[in-house]
């Protein structure tokens, strides 16, 4: 018998071999467990929690510096760029506004000179 | 109508059973239960025959380590790389799940020793003829080499794997899993009468 029979024999004895089958429970089980790792991770996917994460992270330090850095430029001289052409700075006297508030007292008086003027 | 969507489910929707090992893990890597389901289904009794073999028999060990193998592949899909292929990496994953387990029991096995030294059964005596027990004497036989001899002759003769992928498998040269193959021929012809009838060396 020659070598390649020696292999054939061995082959066909194993392939031959039945040991039997998986339980059913390990495939319901691992469904299961399939079926709860996608609760989680869509669970994960409608959260901030990712993000945050992310942000907290030294991941990505450099963009994340970029960012920043974009973020400070434009809120410390958005007002030094955004004037009018027109317009001079300077205060004026004329232009200031006096916040007029009710004060009872001057109505009082205001109402004491009106009986006195019904004497005369 | 029934004929149309069928036609326009060949067309627009492929099955999960045309798609390649490869393809459903990627898959399985975005959550699809249903590839996942179908890679089970293809490999489900391969592996259980795998570790049952491997691990002496046991039928609830068996249904451990098939249950933890495919939970492995569900937790961590990322794990398994397409530049490889799958029948070879999850058997190479299945094979490290064994190895480990050996060294869990070899160090149980040295605690048992010194407790009580139990006489071996020697199951090659008799001569036999049914093809049931010609296996069990080839996997008592293999015993004595050790699980990297079982694991080399399970993948190349009940597997049909190359030389070359048992060797990736078994993360070995392609030289020591031939001598691997050799020496348990060799001594399942000599411990084997039936075998030895019919195999040359």
């Amino acid at each position: 018998m020659n070598r390649k029979n020696q292999d054939q024999l061995f082959t066909e004895l194993l392939r031959n071999d039945f040991v039997g089958k998986p339980d059913q429970s390990v495939e319901d089980r691992l469904m299961y467990s399939f079926m709860l790792k996608n609760s989680r991770s869509k669970l994960r996917q409608n959260s901030f929690s990712s993000f945050l994460g992310w942000i907290f992270s030294v991941q990505g330090l450099g963009l994340k510096t970029g960012l920043v850095s974009v973020v400070l430029f434009f809120s410390l001289f958005n007002n030094q760029l955004n004037f009018e052409s027109s317009g001079t700075i300077g205060l004026d006297s004329i232009s200031n506004q006096r916040t007029l508030l009710a004060d009872s007292a001057q109505f009082i008086q205001s109402l004491d000179s009106i009986h006195k003027d019904s004497l005369y | 109508m029934a004929n149309l969507k069928k036609i326009g489910e060949l067309i627009f929707r492929r099955k999960n059973r045309d798609y390649s090992d490869s393809e459903l893990m990627k898959q399985i890597a975005v959550g699809d239960q249903a590839a996942f389901g179908e890679l089970y289904h293809r490999y489900k009794d391969r592996m259980y025959y795998y570790f049952y073999r491997m691990l002496g028999n046991s039928d609830e060990q068996t249904n451990d380590f098939l249950q933890e193998l495919f939970l492995k592949l569900i937790e961590k899909p990322e794990s398994y790389s397409s530049s490889f292929p799958f029948k070879t990496w999850l058997y190479s994953v299945a094979n490290n799940m064994c190895k480990n387990e050996y060294r869990r029991r070899n160090v149980r096995q040295e605690y048992e020793d010194f407790e009580s030294a139990q006489p071996k059964l020697d199951y090659l005596s008799e001569t036999c003829i049914e093809p049931e027990q010609i296996i069990e004497k080839i996997f008592a036989t293999l015993d004595d080499l050790g699980e990297e001899h079982r694991s080399a002759f399970l993948l190349r003769y009940r597997e049909g794997f190359s030389i070359k992928e048992v060797a990736e498998i078994l993360e070995l040269p392609e030289g020591t899993v031939k001598s691997r193959l050799f020496y348990a021929k060799k001594l399942l012809a000599g411990k084997l009468d039936y075998l030895k009838n019919e195999i040359e060396f």
